[in-house]
């Protein structure tokens, strides 16, 4: 039977070449008869054959198999993308939301430093300053961020008065002036209303206290709270001549105030010591030294005076010597309308010359820590003046003794 | 161990980039076992298989490129041999060629001989289309007889004898069908027929003789139909 097979491989080849089936039948008489009809059916089976494909069915498949390849590149892109950037991508997601608060806040916070109260974000500032104290773990160092704190505070408040803007404040400070509704912290006039909540009655001036409450128009800061601090709370530090001069004032006004209240009660508001508010309208005219600038605000021997309207000679500077001339408004506020500053502290004016002398005295020397903490050889520098000297022994007699 | 950069780019696996050169040697070479025309040379380019094989892994449209050109008429003569049919030869023709993507992709493509691949494939692929054909017959729409001279005649006369062959070899078995295929279709010789058949060579002989015998049989029952 393998004849057969062969024979039939020998005769398709030789077909193959070109021969012709008779011909090729030849080879093999015996099988001729059997392979006729198979080598027919061959031919047959082999004008079958198509040609190769159409220039345009090879263009067609082309692209759709390149097509296909895109497809699967770009679907193995994105798995192997998804693969490798899961978490690449969550960690650079996580590290730029990181970077983005860093920086925005540190932008914030730089933007918050130089606002004031009242700005939409000064509690960012204040947050901020909380914040510094917590890391801060020195002890000493905590304080004295307390106190630049409590200084900044004050400094707000200053730009507040200049500006004029009514906004709430909380500020620290020592009380130096009491004034009937007046009082006087760290430099800063406050009034208290009938709505002033007072913590722990009475403050007495020397106290320390927070002052929470509104800055006014007039340089002044409507107390809502004022509130007694324990000790060792950290206090802004005020401006080294004003608290010494406001420790000489305190030290003598709380004998003077007491004595010259009831002295005072005839010698009219002008008394320097314990300014007391006339009825309104009624002009009034005094001597005295300015202790503080705020503004439109003066402090004129520790009362706060608006000069917003007033007639201004001379050059505005704290320790001059100045005459004012007002009224005191319904509050209790002087307001002036005039006001000279003189300097070199010349003597003052003739109404209330007790006060005038002893604040020209001090003004002469220019030191009142030396009146307060010197011998009597001090006095004597000043014994030219004989009211000074009655003051001064006043003041210091408890040093002389 | 792969240095920053190159993890933060490795949105693909390093592929090493694959040259047409590389895979077509510009020295042409006679293949007489690859004849779209029988008997003749066929001078084609030398094609190198291995680095074909490697960018087909990486899907370099370089080496798909060249592997289509090398490959898709073969492919393509063997689908339509079989099923007399050029839409759907083209259409299987070019699936065979996804599906050699695809299976590079998975590691399941060929290693060494990627023609016996692809025509084994094609073979599958037919036998799954006449697999489908069988469950969802679809009548074939009648041919209309032009009206014309004798040499249309003749013309249609010798489409009616193909659509016979076709008609008869399509109850022929796979095995047979494909033999026929490979040796009258493709023209290749015995030697080549066994190796896609992964027979010897007397093997074949035997299947080549029953299957145009078969062959014989069907064309002899569908004319009696």
């Amino acid at each position: 039977m393998n004849n057969v097979y062969d024979a039939l491989e020998i005769c398709l080849q030789e077909i193959e070449k070109g021969a012709d089936l008779e011909t090729v039948l030849r080879l093999y008489p015996d099988l001729a008869d059997e392979l006729r009809p198979i080598l027919e059916t061959s031919v047959e089976a082999r004008n079958m054959a198509a040609g190769g494909p159409t220039p345009d069915v090879l263009r067609r498949g082309r692209s759709r198999v390149l097509q296909q390849a895109a497809q699967m590149r770009e679907a193995k892109a994105q798995t192997s993308r998804r693969l490798w950037s899961v978490p690449l991508r969550r960690t650079l997601v996580s590290l730029a939301v990181i970077v983005a608060l860093f920086v925005s806040s540190t932008n914030l916070v730089r933007a918050a430093t130089t606002t004031l109260p009242g700005d939409n974000l000064y509690p960012v500032k204040r947050t901020w300053e909380d914040v510094l104290v917590m890391f801060t773990f020195n002890m000493q160092a905590r304080q004295l961020l307390e106190v630049e704190h409590e200084n900044e505070r004050l400094e707000e408040l200053y730009e507040l008065f200049a500006e004029g803007r009514l906004a709430k404040v909380d500020f620290a400070g020592t009380v130096t002036r009491q004034n009937g509704d007046l009082w006087l912290v760290s430099k800063v006039p406050v009034v208290i209303s009938a709505g002033t909540d007072l913590r722990d009655p009475p403050i007495l001036p020397g106290d320390a206290v927070r002052v929470r409450g509104v800055t006014q128009a007039d340089g002044t800061v409507l107390a809502e709270r004022v509130e007694r601090l324990s000790e060792g709370t950290p206090l802004p530090v005020v401006d080294e001549d004003d608290s010494l001069e406001n420790a000489s004032e305190l030290s003598g006004n709380e004998n003077e105030s007491e004595e010259q209240d009831s002295d005072d009660d005839s010698s009219g508001p002008g008394s320097a010591g314990t300014p007391r508010p006339a009825p309104a309208s009624e002009k009034v005219s005094l001597d005295g030294v300015v202790d503080s600038i705020h503004g439109t605000l003066v402090v004129v021997n520790g009362q706060p005076m608006n000069i917003s309207g007033a007639e201004i000679k001379g050059t505005p500077s704290t320790g001059t010597t100045v005459r004012v001339e007002g009224y005191y408004d319904a509050s209790g506020l002087f307001i002036v309308t005039k006001i000279e500053f003189r300097d070199g502290g010349s003597d003052g004016g003739s109404e209330s010359d007790d006060n005038d002398d002893s604040n020209g005295n001090d003004n002469v020397d220019g030191n009142q820590a030396n009146d307060n903490d010197n011998s009597a050889g001090d006095d004597n520098d000043n014994s030219n003046d004989s009211d000074n000297n009655d003051d001064n022994a006043n003041d210091n007699s408890g040093d002389d003794d | 161990m792969s240095t920053p950069q190159s993890a933060f780019c490795t949105d693909l696996p390093a592929r090493k980039p694959v040259h047409r050169n590389d895979i077509l040697n510009v020295k042409e070479t006679h293949f007489s076992a690859t004849t779209p025309t029988r008997g003749a040379a066929y001078i084609m380019t030398e094609f190198n298989e291995q680095n074909a094989l490697e960018g087909l892994r990486n899907l370099d449209s370089q080496a798909i490129g060249a592997v289509y050109d090398q490959y898709f008429p073969e492919v393509y003569r063997y689908v339509r041999y079989r099923l007399g049919d050029d839409t759907l030869a083209e259409d299987i023709a070019s699936d065979i060629f996804v599906r050699l993507m695809e299976a590079s992709q998975k590691k399941q493509g060929p290693q060494t001989n990627l023609r016996a691949w692809l025509i084994a494939t094609a073979s599958n692929a037919v036998n799954d289309h006449f697999r489908r054909s069988y469950r969802r017959p679809v009548e074939a729409l009648s041919e209309a007889m032009p009206d014309g001279g004798p040499s249309v005649h003749s013309e249609i006369d010798a489409r009616e004898k193909q659509r016979l062959v076709q008609k008869a070899m399509a109850h022929l078995t796979s095995e047979q069908q494909h033999v026929l295929a490979l040796r009258f279709g493709q023209g290749y010789s015995i030697e080549e027929t066994a190796v896609f058949l992964e027979k010897n060579v007397n093997a074949v002989k035997a299947l080549q003789f029953r299957a145009l015998a078969a062959l014989q049989r069907q064309i002899g029952e569908v004319n009696y139909e």
